[in-house]
C-alpha cells in the first residue's frame, strides 16, 4: 500500500467516486444534503460576482426592489441561481447568442465559503470605492467554446494549413491535357476569336457542350494564351480552393468553428476536390459558383428577404457554366428557406421563393441573349443512356465519397437529436428548433445523393467521379459537425477526427492518383507535328487533344473523332457507324490516323480491318503509355 | 472532491469501436486498396506494379521519335547497295568496293542468321559510313511453322524492341529465296502458307514493339529455276511489305539480259502489286560476257522508274563476283555507277 501513488481513501470502496456522483445528486450519503449543497452552489457563485470587479452594474446581489423576480435586469442572480449578463454591448457580435442564457461557472474546486450576513448598512458606511488603476476586460464564460476574434484567428489558421495540403495534392498530379481539358481549351480560342474578331467558330460547340462555351472556355482560353494548359489549371486550383474557403465560411454560420474546420479538412481532400482542382475543365468553376451562392445564402440568413438576391447571380452563373449544376439549385432555393426559419417562421418560404424567382428571372434572361442550347439535352438532361449498372455506381460514389457521406449522415443524427454539443453542462435543456434542424441535416446531406442517384437514372457512369463532389460539398457542413462530435466534448476523442480525416485523405489521395490518369500525349503530339498540315484530315482517338495542342497548324475540322462520322465511300455508297471509318480507311480518306482503342474500341477495330491488305498507310510510330487502367500505345499510322 | 461534469452520453469504447468498424468495413468493402487497385496506383504513378526496380519508369519517356522511313522507301534516286566481306563490322571491303566503283555504295546487305541478336552495331556502322543496313533474315534454326505459331516470340520481340532502340532505319529481308527449294524455308521443306503466316507473324509483331524503323523487304528468287512455283501464294500483303526485293544472277548459263532475267518475274508480281522492286542480290559470273552484264544490270534499271537500285553481291564464293574480277568488269562499273541516278544521301533521299 505504502508505495502505491493511490490515495489510499480511493481503496475504500464506498468513497471511491471519481465522477462524484454521490455528491452531484446526494445519494452517497457523505456530501451534504442537496438543499445545502444548492445553497452552497448560491453561495459560490454569490461570492463570485461579488469579487467581479469589472462588472459595476453586477454588484447587487438580489433584485433591486421595485422588480417584480423574472424582469429581466442586467447581472443579478435568477432563481435557479445562475448569473446572468448585461447582455447590452457586452456580450460577442454572435447576436444569436441573445437567446440565450449565459451562466457563471460552478468551479468544483471552490470550498465552500460561509457568507457573513451584511451588515445592516455597509453601504452608507463605505467611502466612494476608489477606481482602479486598470480593468480587466470581461472575460465570458464560455470564451474557449465560442467564436471569439483569437479562435477566429486560429480557425483561419488551420484553415490555411487545410488549403495549403489541398493544393499540394492537386498540384502533385501532372499529366498532360485530358480530352475534355483539351476540348474546353480550344474551344475557348475559337469562342475567344469569334468575340474579339467575329471569326466563324468551326463547329457550333454550343450544340454538345455541357455548359455554355462562351463563358468557362473564354476564360480557359484567354488564360491559356498567356499562361498555357498549367495557367487554365492553376485558375482551376484557386476555384476549388475558394469553394474550400467558402465552405468553412458557411458552416462556421451554420453551426460552429470546429465544424467549419472538419468540413473543410474533410471536402479537400475528396478525390473529386483534389481531381478538379488541376483539372482545366468547368466544374471547378462551377462548384466554387455554387458554394458562393450557398455562402451567400447563409451570409444573408438574418438580412431581409430581398438580401438573399445576392445568391441568385452565381447561382445562375454556375448552371451557365455547367448545366449539370442545376440539380442543386433546389437545394440552394430549400437552404434559403431553412436557414431564414430562425427568424421569420413561416415567412421564411418568402426567401426562397424570392431567390428561385431571381435564379429563374436570370436564367431566362441568359437563355434569351444566347440562343439555342442543344447541348444542355444531349450532354445534361436527355444525355444517351449507357450500360453502367446501378451497383458498381453505387459501389464507385461509395468509394469516393462514402466516408464523408457517413459522417454527415452521422452528423445529421447528433444535430438533430442536440443542437449543442453541451461542452457546458450548466446549459441545460432542450435546444428549440428540432424540425428545422432535421430539414437542414436532410437536405444537405441528401444532395450528395443527388448526383449518383441521377447518374444511375441515366445508367452512365460518365463523370460521376466528379460530379460526387457537387453534392458532397453541400454534405460537408454536416460532415464536419459530425467530426466535431466525433471528436466530442473538450476534445474528448481527437484521434476519432484524425481517423476520418486521415482514412478521407489516404481515400482521396489514391483515388486521384487513378481517375487522374490519362495517355501522356507528349511524343504523340510531338510526332504529329512534324505529319500534320492545313490541308490533311487526320483521324485521331481523342482528338480534341492533336487538335488543342497543334492548334497552330491546323484547323479544328481537320481532325475527325473516333464517335460518328458519316462517310460516302468511293464505290458511292454511304457508310456509317463503324462501317464508315472502315471504308474511309479503305479508300485512304484520312492522311494520318492516331488510334489507342482505350476510348472507342469498336471504332479501333473497324480501322484495323480496314488497315488490313491496304496500301495507302504505313504504321509511323508507336508510342506506349501507362494509365491506370494498365499499358496502352498510341499508334499513328501515315500515307505511305 | 468531484468534478461535476455531465455524465458521458456515449460511452466512451463504444464510439471508438463504431468508428473503427465503420472504417475496417469500407476499407474491406471497396476495391481503392485491393491489390486490383494498388496495381491501378502505380501505373497511375507511371510505375509498372510488376517491376521490381523503378529504373524502367525514367527509361521508357524516350524523347527521340521514330525515324520516319517513308522517304526511303520509294527515292528519286536509285540505291547503290553492296555485299561485300566483312562489312559492315570492318568497312574495309566497302571502301575498297567504293574506290573502285567510284561512288559510295548507299545499302549494305549482310546475313543475320535466326537466333542471332540484332546486330545494332552493325547497323549503326552502316548508317555512320551514309548506308542503310539490309539485313538478310535467315530462319536456318527454326520453321516457319514455329515462328507462326508463336513459339519463337520472345526471340522476335527482342529482336523488334532492339530495332525500336536503336531507331535506324534497316531493311530486314525474311527468308528469302522462300521460291526456290535449296533453303531449309524453300519449297521444299515450307509451304507458302507457312511462309506468309510466319512472315505476317513477324511483321505484326514487330508493329507491337513499335520497330517501325524497318523497311520490309519480300525477296524471292527469279523465277526462272523454277518456272513451277507461282510467286502469289507467297505473297503476304500490300500492308506487309515495302519493297519487292528480286534475287537474280547473271550467270554463264540461262538468261543474260535484263528483260529476260528479271522480266517474266516482275511481270508476274506486278499482277498482285505495285511496291517497288529493288534487285536484292546480283552480280555477275567472272566471263568475257561480264561488262556486259554489268552495262545492262545498270540500264536495266535506270531505265524502269519502279526499280529503285540493286545489291550487287561483293564475294568471291563459287565464283568471282565482285566486281574487280577483271579490269574491264571494274571500268565498265565505275563508268556506269558514275551515272547520278545511282547513289543519294541516305538521310537526304
Amino acid at each position: 500500500m505504502s508505495d502505491r501513488t493511490t490515495p489510499t481513501w480511493a481503496d475504500e470502496p464506498e468513497v471511491h467516486d471519481p465522477y462524484g456522483y454521490a455528491q452531484q445528486y446526494g445519494d452517497g450519503g457523505h456530501g451534504p444534503a442537496p438543499q445545502d449543497r444548492r445553497q452552497e452552489q448560491r453561495e459560490s457563485l454569490r461570492q463570485y460576482a461579488q469579487q467581479a470587479p469589472t462588472r459595476p452594474q453586477a454588484q447587487q446581489a438580489h433584485a433591486p426592489a421595485g422588480h417584480q423576480a423574472g424582469d429581466y435586469q442586467p447581472g443579478w442572480f435568477t432563481e435557479t441561481g445562475s448569473w446572468r449578463f448585461d447582455v447590452q454591448g457586452r456580450t460577442s457580435e454572435y447576436t444569436d447568442q441573445q437567446a440565450y442564457d449565459t451562466f457563471a461557472p460552478f468551479d468544483p474546486y471552490a470550498s465552500y465559503t460561509a457568507v457573513e450576513p451584511g451588515p445592516a448598512a455597509p453601504a452608507a458606511a463605505e467611502p466612494e470605492p476608489r477606481k482602479p488603476g486598470y480593468t480587466l476586460p470581461a472575460v465570458p464564460e464560455s470564451s474557449w467554446a465560442v467564436d471569439t476574434r483569437r479562435s477566429k484567428l486560429l480557425g483561419r489558421g488551420v484553415l490555411l494549413f487545410i488549403l495549403l495540403v489541398q493544393a499540394g495534392l492537386s498540384l502533385r498530379l501532372t499529366g498532360t491535357a485530358f480530352q475534355d481539358e483539351a476540348l474546353y481549351v480550344a474551344a475557348g480560342h475559337y469562342e475567344l476569336a469569334n468575340l474579339l474578331h467575329g471569326t466563324k467558330l468551326p463547329v457550333d460547340f454550343a450544340a454538345y457542350f455541357s455548359g455554355h462555351p462562351k463563358l468557362y472556355p473564354v476564360l480557359a482560353g484567354a488564360v491559356d494564351s498567356y499562361f498555357g494548359l498549367t495557367g487554365v489549371r492553376v485558375v482551376s486550383l484557386l476555384f476549388m480552393l475558394g469553394a474550400t474557403a467558402l465552405l468553412y465560411a458557411l458552416t462556421r454560420r451554420l453551426f460552429n468553428l470546429r465544424a467549419a474546420l472538419g468540413a473543410a479538412a474533410l471536402f479537400s481532400v475528396l478525390q473529386s476536390t483534389i481531381v478538379l482542382g488541376n483539372f482545366a475543365t468547368y466544374d471547378a468553376a462551377a462548384i466554387f459558383l455554387l458554394a458562393l451562392s450557398a455562402w451567400a445564402v447563409v451570409r444573408t440568413d438574418r438580412m431581409k428577404a430581398f438580401a438573399v438576391l445576392l445568391a441568385a447571380p452565381p447561382a445562375a452563373l454556375a448552371f451557365g457554366v455547367k448545366y449539370a449544376s442545376g440539380l442543386y439549385l433546389p437545394t440552394l432555393v430549400v437552404l434559403a428557406v431553412i436557414t431564414a426559419h430562425r427568424h421569420r417562421g413561416i415567412r421564411a418560404l418568402g426567401r426562397g421563393v424570392v431567390l428561385g424567382t431571381g435564379i429563374a428571372a436570370l436564367l431566362g434572361i441568359g437563355y434569351y441573349f444566347s440562343g439555342p442550347l442543344g447541348g444542355i439535352s444531349s450532354t445534361t438532361t436527355d444525355r444517351a443512356k449507357g450500360t453502367d449498372t446501378a451497383a458498381t455506381m453505387l459501389q464507385h460514389s461509395a468509394e469516393w465519397g462514402g466516408l464523408v457521406f457517413l459522417a454527415a449522415l452521422g452528423g445529421t443524427i447528433a444535430y438533430v437529436l442536440r443542437g449543442r454539443m453541451g461542452e457546458m453542462p450548466w446549459i441545460e435543456g432542450e435546444t428549440p428548433g428540432r424540425v428545422r434542424r432535421a430539414a437542414l441535416g436532410l437536405v444537405l446531406t441528401g444532395t450528395a445523393l443527388l448526383a449518383p442517384a441521377y447518374q444511375i437514372h441515366l445508367h452512365t457512369e460518365i463523370s460521376l467521379y466528379k460530379h460526387v463532389g457537387f453534392g458532397l460539398f453541400f454534405a460537408a457542413p454536416l460532415a464536419g459537425l459530425g467530426m466535431a462530435r466525433l471528436v466530442g466534448p473538450h476534445f474528448r476523442h481527437p484521434q476519432l477526427g484524425i481517423l476520418l480525416y486521415v482514412a478521407t485523405l489516404v481515400f482521396g489521395m489514391v483515388q486521384a492518383q487513378r481517375a487522374y490518369s490519362f495517355p501522356d500525349s507528349t511524343q504523340m503530339t510531338a510526332y504529329l507535328s512534324t505529319v500534320v498540315d492545313r490541308k490533311g484530315t487526320y483521324l485521331a482517338e481523342e482528338q480534341e487533344v492533336p487538335a488543342y495542342y497543334l492548334r497552330d497548324k491546323t484547323n479544328w475540322t481537320q481532325w475527325q473523332n473516333t464517335y460518328f462520322m458519316d462517310y460516302r465511300g468511293k464505290d458511292g455508297k454511304q457508310y456509317t457507324g463503324p462501317d464508315a471509318f472502315r471504308q474511309a480507311v479503305r479508300d485512304g480518306k484520312f492522311d494520318a490516323i492516331v488510334m489507342h482503342g482505350d476510348v472507342s474500341p469498336v471504332t479501333y477495330q473497324a480501322v484495323k480491318e480496314g488497315l488490313k491488305n491496304n496500301s495507302h498507310y504505313r504504321l509511323a510510330a508507336v508510342f506506349p503509355y501507362t494509365t491506370s487502367s494498365g499499358e496502352h500505345a498510341y499508334r499513328i499510322w501515315v500515307k505511305r | 472532491m468531484s468534478f461535476s461534469v455531465r455524465q458521458v452520453r456515449a460511452p466512451r469504447p463504444l464510439r471508438a469501436l463504431a468508428a473503427v468498424l465503420l472504417a475496417g468495413a469500407l476499407l474491406a468493402g471497396c476495391s481503392t486498396f485491393s491489390d486490383e487497385g494498388r496495381a491501378q496506383y502505380e501505373r497511375g504513378q507511371g510505375e509498372n506494379p510488376d517491376a521490381t526496380g523503378t529504373a524502367e519508369a525514367t527509361e521508357s519517356a524516350k524523347p527521340e521519335p521514330p525515324y520516319d522511313v517513308r522517304p526511303l522507301l520509294d527515292p528519286k534516286k536509285k540505291y547503290l547497295g553492296v555485299a561485300a566481306d566483312g562489312a559492315p563490322a570492318r568497312m574495309t571491303a566497302v571502301q575498297d568496293f567504293a574506290k573502285r566503283a567510284g561512288k559510295k555504295p548507299n545499302l549494305i546487305e549482310f546475313y543475320s542468321a535466326w537466333g542471332d541478336q540484332y546486330e545494332q552495331q552493325l547497323v549503326q556502322n552502316s548508317w555512320d559510313y551514309g548506308a542503310v543496313a539490309f539485313i538478310a533474315w535467315e530462319p536456318f534454326k527454326t520453321s516457319l511453322k514455329d515462328i507462326a505459331s508463336g513459339r519463337q516470340d520472345a526471340y522476335i520481340r527482342e529482336y523488334a524492341q532492339s530495332v525500336a532502340d536503336l531507331n535506324l532505319p534497316v531493311a530486314i529481308s525474311f527468308g528469302h529465296e522462300m521460291n526456290g527449294f535449296w533453303y531449309p524455308w524453300g519449297t521444299k521443306k515450307a509451304t507458302a502458307a507457312q511462309f506468309t503466316a510466319a512472315y505476317k507473324h513477324i511483321h505484326d509483331i514487330f508493329d507491337d514493339e513499335g520497330a517501325t524503323q524497318v523497311i520490309w523487304v519480300w525477296s524471292p528468287n527469279v523465277t526462272h529455276p523454277m518456272p513451277n512455283v507461282k510467286l502469289k501464294p507467297f505473297w503476304p500483303g500490300d500492308d506487309y511489305v515495302d519493297w519487292v526485293g528480286v534475287i537474280g544472277y547473271y550467270g554463264a548459263t540461262g538468261p543474260n539480259t535484263y528483260k529476260t532475267l528479271y522480266g517474266p518475274t516482275m511481270t508476274e508480281i506486278r499482277g498482285f502489286t505495285k511496291k517497288p522492286f529493288i534487285i536484292a542480290e546480283t552480280a555477275a559470273q567472272a566471263g568475257e560476257r561480264k561488262p556486259a552484264d554489268i552495262e545492262s544490270l545498270f540500264q536495266g534499271t535506270a531505265d524502269r522508274d519502279d526499280v529503285i537500285g540493286f545489291v550487287w553481291f561483293n564475294f568471291d564464293k563459287e565464283t568471282d563476283w565482285r566486281i574487280n574480277s577483271g579490269p574491264l568488269s571494274e571500268k565498265t562499273f565505275k563508268k556506269q555507277a558514275a551515272n547520278p541516278d545511282f547513289g543519294f544521301d541516305v538521310t537526304k533521299p
